[in-house]
């Protein structure tokens, strides 16, 4: 997380990283799994729209079959629409 | 009060059956995504996302809103796929704890409801509904909801294309292709046709090895074709060639 809180860096389930920008500095610590829903940029970052902590206190996230788990359903897109 | 009997919602329906067309109502309870939901056409009583018929569903998203009134609870649920579809929970004024605990706003939720549809607008109406502990039950809902939807296609195809070789399906038979156990049809269930016709077919003099027939069926275990071989030699419609291994067709040129 940046020092001034408005940017953090994130690692998805392929280890590559990527850049989310906030459009108001972060009030709270957060760390372990963050799902962000946002917008791509034309810097190859993310501006985020809303942010929500998953939840690993009973057992930890799985996130590469949570990545591959998207890639089929990208491969799959006629059993899984996107509104 | 409301439903007895539930689900869970964590098992994928009974999809490998293939379901007959004489059954007007789908027993099965389907995990869907919500834009999957929005654009189920309805057909009289019932719903359809492509043919496959929908009554149960199980989604998971975030709740978006809860709004509690007296008898229900209204909940916001957002998977992403589409907007945040309705999800209402009846409760049981009586009841204490249980239903009248709202689930706060930025929970996972897993729903099990059923749908309606009430002036072309669609929701749920919830008989469970659990906050998510472990998170890796998303990504579980995301694969069974592609799993479910390719297998309860596939067996719809398969059951309208109607059976060519075999003779039409009786009642009380549970769907003759890979399944299970089938009702014998003209002295012969589907596994051991298939066995047959493909031994029949077989131009080599020493006739089809065992190894030929698994490599041609695929969706038959290999105990599945000895049993079906043992039955067929039996009853004299095959016999054994060079060795155990191998079998030829007494109907054949």
């Amino acid at each position: 997380i940046h020092p001034n809180g408005k940017f953090f860096v994130l690692s998805d389930g392929e280890g590559k990283h990527t850049t989310v920008e906030l459009s108001e500095p972060l009030d709270e610590e957060i760390s372990g799994v963050i799902e962000v829903v946002g917008r791509v940029t034309n810097q190859a970052t993310i501006m985020c729209m809303s942010y929500v902590q998953f939840r690993e206190d009973k057992s930890p996230f799985d996130l590469e079959l949570y990545n591959e788990a998207i890639k089929i359903i990208h491969e799959f897109h006629d059993y899984f629409p996107f509104g | 009060g409301g439903y007895t009997q539930s689900p869970g919602g964590f098992g994928s329906p009974a999809g490998t059956q293939a379901e007959k067309k004489q059954r007007t109502r789908s027993q099965n309870i389907v995990p869907c995504t919500v834009s999957q939901l929005l654009a189920a056409e309805q057909v009289d009583e019932s719903f359809r996302i492509r043919d496959v018929e929908i009554s149960q569903v199980t989604i998971v998203g975030i709740v978006r809103h809860a709004e509690k009134a007296p008898t229900n609870i209204l909940y916001k649920v957002d998977d992403m796929t589409a907007a945040p579809m309705d999800v209402r929970q009846w409760v049981d004024t009586d009841e204490a704890g249980g239903e009248n605990m709202v689930v706060p706003p930025g929970t996972y939720v897993k729903v099990a409801g059923h749908l309606r549809s009430f002036q072309n607008k669609k929701s749920l109406v919830a008989f469970k509904i659990m906050p998510l502990e472990n998170m890796n039950e998303f990504t579980t809902h995301i694969l069974e909801i592609v799993n479910a939807h390719v297998v309860l296609r596939r067996n719809l195809m398969e059951a309208s294309r109607g059976p060519q070789a075999f003779p039409p399906a009786s009642m009380g038979d549970m769907g003759s292709y890979g399944g299970a156990c089938s009702l014998p049809l003209n002295g012969l269930t589907a596994h051991q046709s298939q066995v047959l016709n493909l031994i029949k077919n077989c131009p080599v003099p020493e006739g089809m090895s065992l190894q030929e027939l698994k490599a041609q069926l695929h969706s038959m275990s290999m105990s599945t074709i000895k049993q079906a071989v043992e039955f067929l030699s039996s009853e004299g419609h095959i016999y054994s060639t060079v060795d155990d291994d191998h079998y030829k067709s007494t109907d054949a040129e």
